[in-house]
């Protein structure tokens, strides 16, 4: 970093020494940016963060964006270590499990003072909803984010149309369930040959399971005000036993389903193997594009009785920049273009993404009314209404790998949900040392 | 018996007239039950081995459509090149350009390091030799385990201006894979009688010349084995190369593969044209070195 | 023989290497680990605090159990099999020993988390080919990763599957070394293929067999990936083991404190392995 501005600023003054050779010659800034997509890449948001790199750059002949492809999983972790080293990119992407922790260390730098505070009331008003407020602490905005994952319930829309099933009739637990018993079909040797409803318990790759919008939806927190562990509440227990039903009382979900990661319930779906799936909006596209665009559907998880759906998990990644950066007046205007109007509609048309602004879809028209594309109103519609966020005053990594735990507990050892609860609980609050 | 190969034919000269060839018939009975139950266990770890590489293969050649049908068929799909260009567009090559260097690169400082070592543990006494020489061995673990010290090593490394640099990785994998060299490359030298070194010093060598041309031209097998399994240990790591550079011009080959199995999904068809592409430079140096292996690690490792 | 300093010449830039590498980060990692480790950066100095909470968690015993038998069967089979194969491969052919060779290297050439993504596609996944070909054959579901003892038992099996073409190359240039016609006459006086194996054969591989079991003990005692991909630790705790437990806490839950205390006190462990086998197996430096 210091080499490179020592490097940059040295060219500076070669610059000023020749009198000023001209526009070709101005010193170009060099911000660098941190994320898991690689711009040379080809998959469709790798596409559109190269697209709106280079429209940014041919609009700011002066700044070049370099690209550090990071591994996901560890980027924020070392995103940190970097802070305190003094190393960190000018640009960064921080994943929800570890957005608490980057605001709190300080590395994340106030997007008010570089660009939100010039920003009209409508512009501001163009972003509202949860995913502004979880990034905004007293006031301050330290982060915009680009991808906003949905997770609820992925579905086969060839194989509801072909049982007769409207999914908009799936209205409570109940009827989910009744849905997935009619969606589970069985060959003639007495196997299932596909499920009705199907999540995996692996702690590896874990999403947030069914039992959390089930629990919250009812009213319930899963985690108290001092960040300890509330998993263990009648409403969680309700649901741990709801989601272990699916498999061992209703048969709508296969035992194998306790060592199965995020992935390898899509490869299921992707294979006929599952009607409904708990699902991520971000792999939509994907799905998509493996089984046809007309096949795969997004719904909203059911009501609680309370409330009309209940609200799904929402996760995704933030994107701000770095407190200390030497150019965070260039790195802020770069953020604020790749999540302004112009980029936000490259994310969505060419990256598949739902969209960040509220205008984006009416500019995009007929997009999001094209066969396939009707998802992004379901995320729309969710993530204003019907989304949960972690909380980020305190660290909470590792709570879906614990509760996944917890189930398979109850599967394979027949552990009793309360206790299998009661025990996640004790774990969460040991390694968060509350 | 029958395929004794010329080389060790030769270099054993077995005696080869009538009497032995009931002893060769006996030896011949008592292994063949042994041999065959080894045969039958060798054909399941053949299957093993080679399904999941030959699915690999074909799943590498797989459209989106045909990735997940059910059930899985073997052959049944249309074959397409469509994800090894997408490996190569993505800038697969240049990755893999780079990892050839810092492979090569750390091949040649570790052999260069480990023979001098080497050479100074198994033919000269120092202080503390024999506590150093186990330092070496236990420093094994070091390198093993390095991951788990990632965030502190990263701090580490960032403080003294180590990381982000062309050498920064050829340097973390020579040090890992040194202490293995070193452990094999005695042996070998070990192997090589010192009545050699002393008659090289006779006629007025010093010891640096006895190292240049008497131990280094005898223990080129052991140069092929430390070097090969150092190309696959580099080659193959994927923690350090991961964090320790950010530049996209430094990036090795692992991470490039791992881009694959990203957060929005592991995508096998890229996935496994990638990793086939790794696994070429991999057979190509055993091809070329899997001869030398046998016999460098032969010299090397046999008398404590 | 040499001058009494000479010989440390040689050494010094091998040492200054592994000094800057290995040894001073893990004097490093131990200053880390003296404090509180607040968002990745050390904060307040807590001396073996980090340590002591360790010794709170009721569940590491059972993790560190979980490492030993794990490793101690994953060592001891590779061993086996490996040595098995070397002495096949080595009576066979050049050509047949260089192609069977071959088919033994390539699960170890392969990088471990596509290596063992793919074995578990194939092998235990039920849309993958083996389970279905077993479906197809009459045979039921198949769900190795649902019981704790299969799923321990299988996480050993690919760890074997991993590792042993290492094993086997080592042990066939060990194998190749020993000069012929001391099994040759062994066999002459009348001793039995195994009496040979056993009283030639074997004591002549000390070196490569400590070399090997050295390297497996710690690189399977040391590995994340192959049960992070292949059971994720489940079901319930049953495949958890040590360097899964550092993993968890450095980057699940951002614990650096004590999941750098838990990666030194490994180290020790690991080094004081290495020394007991070295000292058990009689080996002179």
């Amino acid at each position: 970093m210091l080499r490179r501005f020592g490097l940059s600023a040295a060219l500076a003054c070669a610059v000023a020494a020749l009198g000023g050779a001209g526009p070709a010659l101005a010193q170009e800034t060099t911000v660098r940016m941190w994320t898991f997509l690689n711009p040379t890449g080809t998959s469709p948001r790798e596409v559109a963060l190269a697209k709106i790199i280079d429209n940014f750059e041919a609009a700011n002949p002066d700044i070049d964006i370099v690209v550090e492809p990071q591994a996901w999983d560890q980027m924020t972790p070392k995103f940190l270590a970097a802070h305190t080293s003094g190393t960190a990119p000018d640009v960064i992407w921080v994943v929800t499990d570890f957005l608490g922790d980057a605001i709190n260390s300080g590395s994340l730098a106030s997007l008010n003072d570089l660009f939100v505070k010039d920003w009209s009331e409508d512009q501001v008003a163009d972003r509202a909803g949860p995913y502004w407020d979880l990034t905004n602490v007293d006031g301050t905005q330290h982060a915009l984010f680009t991808s906003r994952n949905y997770i609820a319930i992925m579905y086969r829309k060839d194989l509801f149309a072909e049982a007769g099933i409207d999914p908009a009739t799936i209205t409570t637990w109940d009827k989910l369930v009744e849905v997935a018993k009619k969606l589970t079909v069985k060959d003639s040797a007495g196997q299932v040959s596909r499920y009705g409803f199907v999540q995996g318990f692996s702690e590896n790759q874990a999403d947030p399971p069914l039992m959390i919008p089930y629990l919250v939806g009812k009213g319930a927190e899963l985690f108290s005000e001092d960040g300890k562990a509330n998993f263990a509440s009648p409403e969680g227990v309700d649901g741990l036993t709801l989601q272990t039903d699916l498999i061992t009382r209703h048969g709508v979900m296969p035992e194998s389903a306790v060592s199965w990661t995020v992935d390898d319930v899509y490869e299921q779906f992707a294979s006929d193997r599952a009607a409904m799936i708990l699902g991520a909006s971000v792999r939509v596209s994907t799905l998509q594009s493996q089984l046809g665009k007309d096949k795969v559907g997004l719904m909203l998880w059911p009501g609680s009785g309370q409330q009309e759906h209940s609200p799904a998990v929402m996760a995704g990644w933030a994107v701000g920049v770095w407190s200390k950066s030497q150019v965070a007046e260039q790195a802020g205007e770069f953020v604020e273009y790749m999540l302004g109007p112009d980029g936000d509609k490259a994310w969505v048309e060419i990256g598949g993404q739902s969209p960040g602004l509220g205008s984006t879809l009416d500019h995009l028209g007929d997009f999001a009314n094209q066969p396939g594309n009707e998802y992004l109103r379901v995320v729309s519609t969710g993530s204003a209404k019907h989304g949960w966020l972690a909380p980020i005053e305190y660290s909470i990594g590792g709570y879906r790998q614990i509760l996944n735990k917890a189930a398979q507990n109850v599967v394979v050892n027949g552990a009793d949900p309360k206790q299998a609860l009661e025990e996640a609980g004790a774990e969460f609050n040991r390694s968060h040392n509350r | 018996m029958e395929d004794l190969t010329p080389m060790t034919a030769t270099k054993t000269a077995r005696p080869t007239t009538v009497p032995f060839v009931p002893i060769a018939d006996r030896r011949r009975m008592l292994p063949s039950v042994w041999g065959l139950m080894i045969a039958a266990a060798f054909a399941v770890l053949a299957i093993l081995n080679l399904l999941p590489l030959v699915w690999g293969i074909l799943t590498s050649f797989k459209g989106a459509q045909d990735l997940f049908r059910f059930p899985p068929t073997l052959f049944d799909f249309t074959p397409t090149l469509e994800n090894y260009q997408r490996v190569i567009d993505s800038g697969f090559l240049g990755n893999m350009k780079m990892s050839l260097f810092y492979s090569a690169t750390t091949v040649m400082a570790t052999l260069a390091l480990a023979l001098p070592a080497a050479y100074a543990f198994d033919r000269f006494n120092f202080p503390l030799r024999g506590p150093l020489f186990l330092l070496v061995v236990a420093s094994i673990p070091l390198s093993l385990g390095a991951a788990a010290l990632l965030i502190p090593n990263y701090l580490y490394f960032t403080r003294l201006g180590l990381t982000n640099a062309w050498f920064t990785l050829p340097l973390i994998y020579t040090a890992h894979q040194l202490p293995m060299a070193i452990w094999i490359m005695k042996g070998t030298i070990e192997g090589i009688p010192r009545e050699l070194d002393e008659a090289a010093v006779a006629d007025g060598a010093s010891h640096f010349e006895v190292l240049r041309y008497v131990i280094l031209p005898l223990s080129k097998p052991a140069f092929g084995a430390a070097g090969v399994l150092t190309f696959v240990g580099s080659w193959n790591e994927f923690v350090a190369g991961s964090v320790m550079v950010d530049s996209p011009a430094l990036r090795p080959i692992q991470p490039a593969i791992y881009n694959f199995i990203g957060f929005f999904g592991r995508e096998w068809g890229p996935l496994t044209a990638s990793a086939t592409l790794a696994i070429l430079p991999i057979l190509i140096a055993f091809a070329l070195l899997g001869r030398l292996i046998v016999s460098g690690l032969t010299k090397g490792s046999v008398k404590g | 023989m040499y001058s009494r300093h000479a010989g440390l010449t040689y050494i010094v830039p091998a040492f200054a290497l592994l000094g800057l590498v290995l040894f001073s980060p893990v004097f490093y990692g131990f200053w880390f680990s003296l404090f509180r480790i607040q968002y990745g950066a050390p904060t307040d100095f807590i001396g073996l605090g980090n340590f002591l909470r360790l010794l709170d968690d009721p569940a590491l015993g059972g993790t560190l159990t979980r490492s030993t038998v794990f490793t101690f069967f994953a060592v001891a089979l590779t061993v086996a099999i490996a040595l098995a194969l070397a002495v096949w491969i080595h009576k066979l052919g050049e050509r047949r020993g260089f192609a069977v060779q071959m088919i033994v290297i390539v699960p170890w050439i392969i990088s471990t988390v596509v290596a063992t993504l793919l074995f578990r596609w194939v092998f235990v996944n039920d849309i993958g080919l083996a389970l279905s070909l077993a479906r197809w054959a009459g045979f039921g579901d198949i769900r190795l990763l649902n019981d704790p003892t299969s799923a321990m038992a299988l996480l050993i099996g690919v760890s074997v599957w991993k590792r042993i073409g290492y094993a086997v190359i080592i042990l066939l240039a060990g194998l190749k070394s020993i000069p012929e016609d001391l099994e040759e006459a062994a066999r002459i006086d009348g001793a039995t293929g195994w009496q040979v194996f056993r009283r030639i054969t074997l004591p002549l591989l000390k070196t490569p067999l400590l070399l090997v079991t050295i390297v497996l003990t710690l690189s399977n005692l040391n590995t994340v990936e192959t049960p992070l991909v292949l059971t994720g630790g489940g079901p319930g705790n049953a495949t958890r083991i040590l360097p899964m437990e550092i993993f968890d806490r450095a980057f699940v839950a951002y614990d650096l404190g004590s999941a750098t205390a838990l990666a030194l006190v490994m180290f020790i462990g690991n080094i004081l392995l290495v020394l007991a086998y070295v000292r058990l197996a009689k080996w002179k430096t």
